[in-house]
């Protein structure tokens, strides 16, 4: 039969001469009859089946969820040198974190408060020489982390989003990494590389700025308080230290921050090394090389003091100041040789018909030069402007404004 | 005929056929009228929903309650044992339209009753006290990702709420409002008010700001429950997939009045997001909850109820005093009975590979491009507009191919084009330009290939109903979630593949991971390669299907003769009927 003759038995009008006494038994050729009204053939045995074959398929399914939604609380990965914490899941009640031996958690059954009813029981055969990856990914209820001496690697990403971190204290004998005021640092100090989410409850508890409601949550202080300024100096604004030549992926983001002093022997901001800090308004770079402490107590401790990026730096990470609204200046200095893709995106807003924050690039290069350095996608802010997006403008050969 | 010949000739047939259809059909134009205006606002009204929903992908939940991803795979499973017992009931009632004997419904209702106080008193008090706080069971949940003990119990109960509340409300309204309504639209009418309150409702309460993530997630889970006791969806164009016998007639009314009647989606994809890209923080902003969706979805709400009353469902079945009464037993069989359901079942189960994957199109604009306001809308629009010619080609590709052809090309097509979203993504993820062109040239092309086969999806849908009306008597559309039980745990346990792979790549409840390039590309390949096994896999099925239009025209035939016979019978016997359509 052809394509076309098959066609035109399809259209053909369809017309069944149907009794009305078979209207509920009439069967059409090719597709199985109907079946209404009328009694099954074994139909208590088709009932058993049913039933078993659905309690089966409920149950194997249930167990094997619950086992995989099931996270023991620490989950380790075994190196050639010792092991990885891979992920930590928090019992929910844990606070206080150590990174040195395999550990596991076990319950005193005798006591009935959750907060205090578990005891992490380590191993200590089995030292912990690494942290992967988004090991703590999210995690909102460890504020302290304590890292061993044997601990040799820890990922730029293993504490990411650890929203009530306040501090990460290092033993002292560790040959590779070091804390000041706990903030992560490489041992040598030239690489910054966790300040966590959550530093400044922990600076303002060491200064004696911190207050708490009924619930136990922190209140920050109004502008218009007495000690205001002197809380700004103390929590929200950090200097990093002079030895420090990278400020590494991801090391302040979503910190509580107003005011950054940067060294100039600062060489590289890695991705996302700025991002997403709402309050951060100032970012200064000074010349002293002798800085060793973090908190500021004012400019002349740290020598001459600049507006914005520091001389000398050469890279800028994809999105190192990304969502940062509150700034309003940026130089970019003739050593800089790589810009990172968004690297400002979203530092620039309209309100009230008016551009606000970064709505122009400082650049000390001339156009000619600026050329030559690589530049990501959109590393420029953009603006809603005719209802597209237009990025800010860069001014060439500028020269730095004094802060 | 020359081509003014033929606008002169289409412009008297509608003419003449305005309020009266034509010999063999069954819609008079001025219904494809209705249809446009009636469609074109619940279609966008329902569209504009999408944006509020509990997971992690709604806008609300990404930037405001900032939930844990895995914690709605754990909700999920939590749910699970009581969604069994209750999709007996609720099919039952279901499909038997809400007609059920005196005593069966009061036992109904009790225990509806019953679910709701247990949910409530969950609510209230907290259960988990009642137990050893040490125990392996306590200490389980309390370890579960974004969970403890007090929120798993509550969410359990919020579940018993919803599910009792749903019950109740299906029984009542059904059989208060279908017998006028149909079986399609009754429920705009009983849901539409409550439903711009709760929309309301979920920008402007501040539950978002509870600092303890186990107490919001559970908060967050009771009030988008209760969001979801009342329902918008696309009924109109559901109603429009059987207004008429005519095979023919429905593929005309679903190529042309309601592809147009998308257009009202199209403007408002346009404009919703313009105006969001204005805002200060754009989707971050909760301007978008409290003000932009609220307004747009009433103004829609409104014109969709000022039209639902026009557009009319012609299945062709005896008065619903009338019908065939489904017992639970022949409701399961008969449905299991059914091979295309089945074959349906099979390609649904190989789907499920692809669950728990994220909105990849949507990261792909937001965090690999960044766009927003008019340029986000006009690309969205410029790749769904592809498909909009192919679909005005429907009826001719319908009759051209096989449904079986149809199915399998646009599972292959489905696969080939994520294959090269993935290499494009992997391979010059770092060149925006280039990834970005292969991107939307591929997403292009499959929108393109997309339309016709979900015409056909729909067709095929509607036409299993139909042979099930053969088989059983009624469509047993409901009951044919039984397939779901055999499937659901093994769909559920599939389901976390996705996003235990997720969480190893750092994707939990912050989504600003995706700003980190290698991240977000582990996070976004990965799982489309899972996807693209599925959409392989899926071909297979579809080799089985053998149901055409001839075996449909038989079927339709049968059943109008059925309709014919019974209400007949209904008049000879004086009883008055309501609900039925003899075709």
């Amino acid at each position: 039969m052809s394509k076309k003759e098959k066609k035109i038995i399809v259209e053909e009008p369809i017309h069944l001469d149907i009794p009305e006494d078979e209207i509920w038994t009439y069967r059409v050729e090719g597709l199985a009859a109907p079946h209404i009204n009328k009694p099954y053939k074994h139909f208590g045995l088709k009932k058993v089946i049913f039933a078993v074959v659905i309690i089966i398929a409920v149950s194997i399914s249930c167990y094997f969820s619950v086992r995989t939604v099931q996270k023991d609380t620490f989950e380790y990965e075994q190196t050639e040198i010792g092991y990885e914490l891979s992920k930590f899941s928090n019992t929910g009640y844990m606070t206080t974190l150590d990174i040195d031996f395999v550990s596991s958690v076990e319950y005193d059954r005798e006591n009935a408060d959750v907060n205090t009813n578990f005891e992490v029981i380590k191993d200590e055969t089995k030292k912990v020489t690494s942290v992967g990856a988004y090991a703590l990914n999210c995690d909102e209820k460890i504020k302290v982390i304590n890292i061993s001496a044997d601990v040799d690697y820890v990922d730029p990403k293993a504490f990411y989003s650890c929203w009530a971190l306040r501090q990460i204290e290092v033993d002292e004998n560790n040959p590779n990494y070091c804390d000041v005021e706990g903030v992560l640092y490489s041992k040598d100090m030239k690489t910054l590389i966790c300040r966590p989410c959550d530093h400044d409850t922990y600076l303002a508890e060491k200064y004696g700025h911190a207050k708490y409601d009924e619930n136990g949550y922190r209140i920050e202080p109004a502008a218009e308080d007495a000690n205001y300024e002197q809380y700004v100096k103390d929590v929200l604004t950090y200097v990093v230290p002079s030895s420090v030549e990278t400020v590494g992926q991801l090391s302040f983001n979503y910190a509580n921050m107003k005011a950054v002093y940067l060294p100039e022997g600062l060489k590289t901001i890695e991705t996302l090394g700025f991002f997403e800090i709402p309050l951060l308004e100032s970012v200064k770079s000074y010349k002293s090389d002798a800085v060793t402490d973090t908190h500021f107590t004012g400019e002349e401790a740290l020598g001459e003091v600049y507006n914005s990026l520091p001389d000398g730096l050469e890279y800028i990470g994809s999105d190192a100041f990304s969502y940062n609204q509150a700034m309003t200046y940026v130089f970019i200095p003739e050593s800089v040789t790589y810009i990172g893709h968004h690297a400002f995106w979203d530092t620039v807003y309209k309100a009230d018909g008016t551009l606000k924050g970064v709505t122009v690039i400082n650049v000390e290069a001339s156009e000619e030069k600026f050329d030559e350095i690589h530049t990501g996608n959109s590393w420029r802010p953009q603006y809603d402007y005719l209802l597209f997006k237009k990025s800010v403008g860069i001014n060439y050969s500028s020269v730095r404004t004094e802060g | 005929m020359s081509a003014m010949q033929k606008v002169r000739s289409l412009f008297t047939e509608i003419k003449d056929h305005w309020s009266t259809p034509a010999e063999g059909k069954y819609v008079p134009y001025k219904e494809y009228k209705d249809v446009v205006f009636a469609v074109g606002s619940n279609y966008a009204g329902s569209k504009v929903l999408e944006y509020i929903g509990f997971f992690s992908s709604c806008y609300l939940i990404m930037h405001h309650y900032k939930l844990p991803y895995l914690t709605f795979s754990v909700i999920g499973i939590l749910n699970m044992p009581l969604g069994y017992i209750s999709a007996l009931m609720w099919w039952f009632v279901c499909d038997n339209l809400g007609f059920l004997p005196k005593k069966t419904e009061r036992k109904f209702y009790f225990t509806y009753f019953l679910m709701m106080a247990f949910g409530i008193s969950t609510i209230l008090f907290d259960y988990s006290r009642l137990f050893d706080q040490t125990s392996p069971f306590i200490t389980y949940l309390n370890g579960l990702e974004g969970m403890n003990a007090t929120a798993c119990f509550k969410t359990f109960g919020t579940h018993f709420l919803y599910t009792g509340w749903v019950g109740a409300r299906n029984i009542f309204w059904r059989k208060k409002l279908l017998p006028k309504y149909g079986r399609y639209k009754y429920s705009l009418y009983c849901d539409v008010i409550p439903k711009c309150i709760m929309v309301i409702l979920i920008g402007w309460l501040p539950v978002y700001n509870i600092p303890d993530v186990a107490t919001r997630v559970w908060v967050a889970n009771l009030l988008f429950a209760t969001y979801n006791v009342f329902g918008f969806a696309n009924n109109l164009e559901t109603c429009t997939r059987s207004i008429s016998p005519n095979l023919q007639e429905r593929i005309l009314v679903r190529s042309y009045p309601v592809k147009i009647s998308h257009f009202f989606n199209t403007i408002v994809g346009i404009i919703l997001p313009a105006i969001i890209g204005m805002l200060r923080y754009e989707w971050a902003d909760i301007n978008v909850y409290r003000y932009v969706i609220p307004i747009t979805f009433c103004v829609l709400a409104v014109f969709t109820m000022i039209f639902a009353g026009k557009v009319k469902e012609r299945i062709p079945q005896p008065p619903v005093e009338k019908k065939v009464q489904i017992k639970f037993w022949d409701g399961m069989f008969g449905v299991l009975h059914n091979k295309y359901l089945l074959i349906n079942t099979i390609k649904d189960l190989i789907d499920s590979l692809g669950n728990g994957m994220l909105p990849f199109v949507t990261i792909l604009y937001f965090y690999t491009f960044r766009l927003s306001g008019l340029p986000y809308s006009l690309i969205v629009m410029l790749i769904s507009f592809a498909g909009t010619p192919p679909d005005l080609l429907s009826p001719y590709f319908l009759k051209r191919f096989s449904y079986k052809q149809i199915m399998i090309f646009y599972q292959l097509t489905r696969a080939i084009g994520n294959g090269l979203i993935a290499a494009a993504m992997w391979f010059c993820g770092d060149n925006l330009t280039l990834c970005g062109t292969i991107c939307v040239v591929v997403l292009f092309f499959m929108e393109m290939t997309k339309t016709v086969p979900t015409t056909a999806g729909h067709d095929m849908n509607v036409r299993i109903g139909d042979y099930q009306m053969y088989l059983s008597g009624e469509r047993l559309e409901s009951f044919a979630g039984v397939f779901g039980w055999f499937t659901g745990p093994i769909t559920s346990f599939v389901g976390l593949i996705i996003p235990l792979l997720l969480l190893k790549y750092g994707f939990n409840s912050n989504w600003d991971v995706l700003f980190v390039d290698d991240s977000r590309r582990n996070i976004i390949v990965i799982p489309i390669i899972v996807d693209v096994i599925g959409f392989l896999l899926m071909t297979i099925p579809y080799l089985f299907w053998d149901y055409d239009s001839k075996k449909q025209n038989m079927v339709m035939e049968v059943l109008k003769r059925r309709a014919e016979v019974t209400e007949k019978k209904a008049e000879e016997e004086g009883v008055s009927v309501s609900g039925g359509y003899m075709g």
